[in-house]
């Protein structure tokens, strides 16, 4: 979704410069409004339980912001996630080395482990995770981390397979070091799909923490989803959802995509 | 180079062997609750598919995936393409519409769903399809983005009638695009049915895995989960598959 750029291109390809593209950017801070407007517009005609306008929203939202309860499930949400983006990552990077380096490995890592990871339902991790190991943060993480895993695999080994082969028998040629060869040149040549995983897995492990922590957690967003349904409190859903929103899209646009732009390739894009 | 390929499939046999085997054996230490057997889940996933009861429940979640993708298969390709024909709504499909529709928390979607339409059959459709919708509409604007642009002008210089250059030339070129983003949706979808169906319905897999949970049925948690799988894979081999040959034949 790089916008600034692909408009400009679009502007200069209909041969209007850049106008158009403030026009089209004009145009979305309307739509903004527009939905703003529906929005309010929409919530005065139903119950509050049903739809709260977006100045209950907001005015929750700045609760939500002054009350510590609410940042400990926002951290306990974070630190589920990048407990499992770790270890996810960890597991699956060397799943597929193993199957890079050892051929023989290939078609039971690629064929059989990671097809079957990510034919698993995330939700259904959950749910047995929850009968194993009951309702604790052991779950939630557990639950991510399968999810995320065959994310992992599948990046790593795009990665690895697109590895150079003429810069690899250069490389041999200047070392018999093997560990040499793969800090010098594997792990550089790398390092875009290492951001490209990331950045994938960041997306996807939101949506599946939440699910775990709803069903198999006693902190966590996911959790305050939980304790709102049972109360019926939308305003406290809506606030939820908009935190996440602001905070998935916010990082993946000024953490990620820099770093994917100075260290990747720059058509990368995260496929969530 | 068949005595490798021999052993590859050997090991990768043997781990699947392996994993059976190590799952039978921890099922005979730990009780059936906890850890079914492989035998009894087998027996479940068979039942999901043969016993007329659970059988319904299991057409009903496989066609409510095939309702969603193809709806949001066609609602993704109609917001790519405003953008396509009225280049100043650009930023408004791609950076309010897209990235909103793909960071929603599709759990979010779930418990409104619930709340707004009750535990009804629209409200698992809403669900799924307002999930499913942000990944066929990026497949489809990045497919737009690709376009040859000089097979488009070569078309305009064939025919002033926009309708047919676009249903000549865009939409053929276009369809490789709209059959990855089916796949990828149909993937998703199988996934979060489960949520889905969870919060909303009283029938479906998702309805029967939370069923089960609750009653701490553990060999039906498992033959849901497994079903599932066997569903996706069945589905993109018998149709998903055949279907983008026939794309890539053209």
């Amino acid at each position: 979704m790089p916008s600034a750029n692909s408009i400009a291109a679009a502007g200069r390809r209909a041969g209007q410069g850049w106008t158009i593209a403030r026009r089209s950017r004009l145009a979305a801070h309307l739509f903004t409004l527009a939905f703003l407007l529906a929005w309010w517009g929409y919530s005065q005609t139903v119950p509050a339980f049903v739809l709260p306008g977006p100045v209950p929203v907001a005015t929750r939202l700045v609760q939500f912001f002054t009350t510590y309860n609410l940042y400990k499930h926002a951290f306990a949400s974070l630190e589920h996630i990048a407990a499992g983006m770790a270890i996810a990552f960890a597991v699956g990077t060397a799943l597929a080395l193993a199957a890079h380096y050892f051929p023989v490995l290939r078609l039971a890592v690629h064929g059989r482990v990671s097809p079957f990871l990510n034919s698993f339902s995330g939700i259904g991790w959950t749910l047995l995770s929850i009968v194993w190991f009951g309702v604790n943060e052991f779950t939630v993480i557990f639950a991510i981390t399968v999810v995320l895993t065959p994310f992992a695999i599948i990046n790593m080994r795009e990665g690895l397979d697109t590895l150079d082969r003429e810069m690899l028998e250069m490389a041999a040629s200047f070392t018999r070091n093997r560990w040499r060869e793969f800090t010098r040149v594997v792990a550089p040549a790398l390092l875009p799909f290492v951001f490209a995983t990331l950045r994938i897995s960041f997306g996807v492990s939101w949506k599946v923490a939440l699910a775990a922590e709803l069903f198999g957690g006693r902190t966590g967003l996911g959790y305050l989803f939980n304790l709102a349904q049972q109360n019926f409190d939308v305003r406290l859903i809506l606030v939820v959802i908009a935190i996440i929103i602001a905070f998935v899209y916010g990082t993946d646009r000024l953490v990620f995509a820099p770093l994917q732009s100075r260290f990747g390739r720059p058509d990368a894009e995260p496929a969530s | 180079m068949t005595g490798r390929r021999l052993s590859e499939r050997v090991i990768a046999d043997g781990v699947v062997v392996a994993a059976i085997a190590g799952w039978w054996l921890m099922s005979l230490r730990l009780p059936a609750f906890l850890m079914p057997s492989p035998l009894q889940v087998a027996e479940k996933v068979a039942a999901l598919f043969v016993t007329p009861s659970l059988l319904a429940d299991t057409a009903a979640s496989a066609a409510r995936v095939v309702v969603a993708v193809v709806v949001s298969a066609v609602l993704g390709g109609a917001l790519a393409l405003i953008p396509y024909r009225w280049p100043v709504t650009e930023a408004i499909v791609r950076d309010r519409i897209t990235p909103f529709l793909n960071s929603f928390p599709s759990v979010g979607w779930a418990i409104l769903a619930m709340i707004w339409f009750g535990t009804t059959n629209a409200a698992v459709l809403f669900v799924e399809i307002a999930i499913l919708t942000p990944f066929c509409l990026i497949n489809l604007l990045e497919g737009l983005k690709e376009l040859d642009g000089e097979l488009i002008e070569m078309g305009a210089s064939f025919t002033r009638r926009r309708g047919r250059s676009f249903w000549k030339i865009v939409v053929p070129m276009l369809l490789p695009y709209v059959l990855s983003a089916i796949r990828i949706a149909y993937g998703v979808a199988w996934k979060i049915a489960l949520i889905a169906e969870l919060f909303g319905v009283s029938s479906g897999l998702g309805y029967l895995m939370l069923k089960a949970q609750i009653v701490s049925d553990a060999a039906m948690v498992y033959a849901t989960c497994f079903a599932i799988v066997l569903l996706f894979l069945a589905g993109e081999k018998l149709v998903i598959d055949p279907l983008s040959r026939l794309v890539a034949y053209k």
